[in-house]
């Protein structure tokens, strides 16, 4: 590997930092009481009661009036903070929390650390404002991005959420077993939505999760009851019109919020897909986005956070695709508790968007849990996708394991990651494994990747590894040497990088999805698509 | 043009590239016809006095191989672990990790080192890798069927699409007592040794090669294994009577199964010793050491 990495820089652009903390070099361990909370208790769980409107009174300020250090925050509140009035208590109450943060939070620049290679400067220049929501959107368009994604038959329920509200009308949700609650959150059971909306983004949020939090003007609930195991799968089709309700010339913010609670022992998958209505290719569709020009200053920005409760023996598998537009900038947060012997799993897939960040942090907070994160990065003209990773153990036989694939295409394309697994003083006989393979396809195309691997506990079994390559010369040769032109050897081994992690979504439809995508993507680089 | 070039060097025997054709011409003349040239045979592959290096080292591996390997001949090469069998393999297939520093190696009357490792495989010389390569992400039945179809577009034939291959890839599947799930598997992923191998010769039945180099089909196979294996090469060589098979190996077993005409014996990068089935023996009675002596 040496030799290709010496082989590499040559060509490439590269900055790689690898980072691993041995168990000698000690780092306190985090002091935070709070991380033993349990999943608390809730009784009458499944009783999927309408939540009552709320008695407390929230006093959120009228949005106009926000006052907030970060002037660019400032403006952005003043555009797209719904009145608190037409919220659900909940969220009035998360947008009061989110509002009162944002008013000395400041937006991150390539100062902060956590930012470095992530220059969100360009998506801060933009004057935001509303995006139109699924009233405004034509609906031939979206009745065809529907179309063309196909929603699997076999899928438990398909939630449609236009422009961060949910079309009720195109979403179908007819066939949940008894107890399952999908839906809004003025129909969701108010005591899992009471301990749990927002309390995990609260504690470990960024600044694009508060501004979801401020902006959000609903959250789809989903709430599995005790020992139920949910066959198929629920898929979440997220489309952006990009259109802003008001002026054009402004960009559009879209705030999508998820929160899904799986009961003891329950079991679920849950697959949430970004798109535009415009394809991703940024060409623009006949009906309703001729406005968002592909290079218009415009473009749209989504911020969407999803909070997953687990509780003890819970498993969720978790897919996260984005395939959005050229124009779009992307930040999601995804937070997760996971209970004693419960089991998460991502399969993470991003091709499309122009700027898109993903925040994760999971928290095992009981023993004997498994967290499996594997991610597929394709970062091709203009693009930038960032993955920023925490996972926390804390109690002793926990597992983990993450893969992360980045590959780059472009010379103006690049690939952040930074994958921090923390291995605490109580987390014995853990068993973890982080690595990060990348591949840079041409000259100048950049990679900075940080996978980190902090141990703290002495009796654990690690491994750690990260490469920056070419393709694979020995799988070139051996495809060579049956007859394969070194074309089309090329491009099979391109495709197949990313398709160990593709082929886990598990959903055809949408892995054509993804494949077609890529091969936009890849054009350039291949030339013909396979 | 490839084919051009071949047909100007192999001239002289009056044998053109139409060979591959010939191949399915009526059973009965065509078998009379190998048999008539099994006693003279038109030379495969000759390699003289062939040098090569490891590229990344600089060090000397093969120190003057020379070998000829004509129409329908069995030849097996033995020799200690490190003597250089599987350099000679790669060398001769293209492997990017050696080069070549003296010698020659002509196949079907081409310089094969003017010759791409894909261009190689269009002309029939396939390699059964001793460690096969695994490549996550790809199925082995677009493996396959990519690699039939540039061997099939090579020679001028109709390519295969998805279903037609499947057909054509079953009964060689069977006759190598191969679950058909492993088509859907990832190329070599995850396989066991015997898999692999078994994966291997999938490949040269496919590709219906006319000169097959096996390094150590055998190692890693357990009795069951390398009968079905062995079975199934000679099946092909049955099919393709004038097929050239250079195995390497280890154990006389595998003599047994696929008979050798000729033996030779490897160290350090060159030929020591050539003798036939005879030869074997005395090297399970004595080992390597004895003829080092008579090198
Ligand atoms: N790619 C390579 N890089 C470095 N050394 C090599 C390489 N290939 C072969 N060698 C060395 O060349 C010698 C012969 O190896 P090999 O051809 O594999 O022997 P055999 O197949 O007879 O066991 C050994 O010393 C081996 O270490
Ligand atoms: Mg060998």
């Amino acid at each position: 590997m040496a030799s290709a990495l010496a082989q590499l820089q040559g060509c490439a652009q590269l900055r790689l930092e690898a980072q691993h903390a041995p168990s000698s070099r000690c780092v306190a361990p985090a002091q935070r009481a709070v991380q033993q909370r349990r999943l608390q208790r809730r009784g009458g769980s499944g009783s999927a009661a309408p939540a009552a409107p709320r008695a407390t009174a929230v006093a959120a300020a009228p949005a106009a009036h926000v006052a907030a250090e970060d002037k660019w925050i400032e403006r952005t509140l003043e555009a797209v903070v719904p009145d608190s009035a037409s919220l659900p208590a909940p969220l009035a109450s998360l947008q009061s929390g989110c509002l009162s943060a944002l008013a000395t939070a400041r937006m991150p620049t390539t100062r902060n650390e956590e930012y470095r290679f992530t220059d969100v400067s360009p998506v801060l220049q933009a004057a935001l404002a509303p995006s139109a929501g699924p009233a405004a959107a034509p609906a031939a368009a979206l009745d065809a991005a529907l179309a063309a994604a196909g929603m699997r038959e076999a899928a438990a329920a398909t939630v449609v959420v236009v422009d961060g509200q949910i079309d009720e009308q195109r979403s179908s949700l007819g066939g949940l077993p008894q107890g399952v609650y999908v839906g809004g959150l003025a129909g969701a059971p108010q005591d899992v939505v009471s301990f749990a909306l927002g309390a995990q983004s609260r504690a470990r949020g960024g600044a694009f999760a508060l501004l979801n939090g401020a902006a959000a003007r609903d959250a789809l609930v989903v709430h599995i009851p005790a020992n139920l195991t949910l066959s198929g799968s629920i898929h979440i089709l997220y489309l952006s019109s990009g259109a802003a309700a008001e002026a054009a010339g402004q960009a559009a913010l879209a705030a999508p919020r998820l929160l899904a609670v799986l009961e003891e022992g329950a079991s679920a998958e849950i697959v949430e897909e970004f798109a535009s209505l415009a394809p991703a290719d940024g060409t623009a569709s006949t009906a309703g986005t001729a406005t968002a020009s592909k290079d218009g200053p415009a473009g749209y920005l989504t911020t969407a956070v999803a909070e997953f409760e687990l509780d003890d023996r819970a498993a969720l598998k978790h897919s996260y695709v984005t395939l959005e537009g050229a124009n779009a900038a992307h930040a999601k947060s995804t937070l997760v508790n996971q209970g004693t012997e419960s089991s998460y799993s991502l399969t993470e897939v991003r091709v499309g968007g122009r700027l898109t960040r993903h925040d994760l942090s999971i928290e095992q907070l009981g023993e004997a849990t498994q967290s499996q994160m594997r991610s597929f990065l394709l970062c091709g003209d203009g693009q930038l996708h960032d993955l920023h990773s925490k996972l926390k153990l804390d109690h002793p036989q926990g597992e983990a394991n993450q893969l992360h694939k980045c590959i780059v295409s472009s010379p103006s394309g690049r690939g952040v990651f930074d994958g921090n697994v923390k291995v605490n003083r109580l987390a014995q006989k853990t068993d973890a494994q982080q690595l990060s393979r990348n591949l840079l396809l041409v000259p100048r195309a950049t990679v900075n990747v940080k996978p980190n691997l902090q141990i703290i506990a002495d009796d654990v079994k690690c491994t750690h590894g990260c490469t920056v390559s070419d393709l694979e010369e020995e799988e070139l040769f051996y495809l060579k040497s049956r007859g394969i032109s070194a074309d089309v050897a090329r491009q099979m081994l391109v495709y197949s990088f990313g398709r160990e992690v593709v082929q886990c979504l598990r959903d055809e439809a949408l892995q054509a999805r993804v494949e077609a995508a890529m091969r936009r993507t890849l054009a350039s680089f291949t030339g013909a698509a396979q | 043009m490839l084919s051009t070039a071949s047909v100007a060097a192999r001239a002289p025997c009056g044998i053109g590239a139409s060979r591959r054709q010939q191949r399915g011409a009526a059973a009965r003349g065509r078998r009379q016809f190998c048999l008539v040239r099994a006693a003279k045979g038109d030379v495969l592959l000759e390699i003289h006095d062939l040098q090569a290096k490891v590229a990344a080292t600089g060090k000397q591996i093969l120190k003057g191989v020379t070998l000829t390997v004509r129409e329908g001949e069995v030849h097996a090469i033995m020799g200690k672990n490190g003597s250089g069998k599987s350099t000679l393999s790669k060398v001769l297939v293209g492997h990017p990790d050696y080069e070549v520093t003296g010698g020659s190696a002509a196949y079907k009357g081409v310089d094969l080192f003017e010759l791409e490792p894909e261009q190689r495989s269009h002309m029939g010389l396939f390699l059964s890798f001793q460690s096969p390569v695994e490549i996550p992400g790809v199925s082995n039945i677009d493996f396959l069927r990519i690699a039939t179809n540039a061997r099939r577009k090579a020679a001028g034939e109709k390519e295969l699409d998805p279903l037609e291959f499947y057909a054509h890839v079953m009964p060689k599947l069977e006759a190598l007592n191969m679950d058909p799930a492993f088509l859907n598997r990832n190329v070599n992923e995850g396989f066991s040794g015997g898999e692999k191998k078994r994966n291997e010769i999938l490949q040269l039945a496919c590709l219906e090669a006319d000169m097959a180099i096996l390094d150590e089909i055998d190692s890693g196979l357990d009795i069951d294994a390398l009968r079905d294996v062995s079975k199934a090469v000679n099946g092909l060589k049955s099919q393709q009577q004038d097929m050239g098979i250079l195995m390497v190996t280890h154990y006389k077993r595998l003599l047994d199964y696929i008979r050798p005409d000729y033996v030779h014996i490897m160290q350090e990068g060159r030929i020591v010793t050539t003798g036939d089935m005879g030869l074997v023996d005395k090297l399970e009675e004595s080992g390597y050491s004895v003829l080092s002596s008579s090198a």
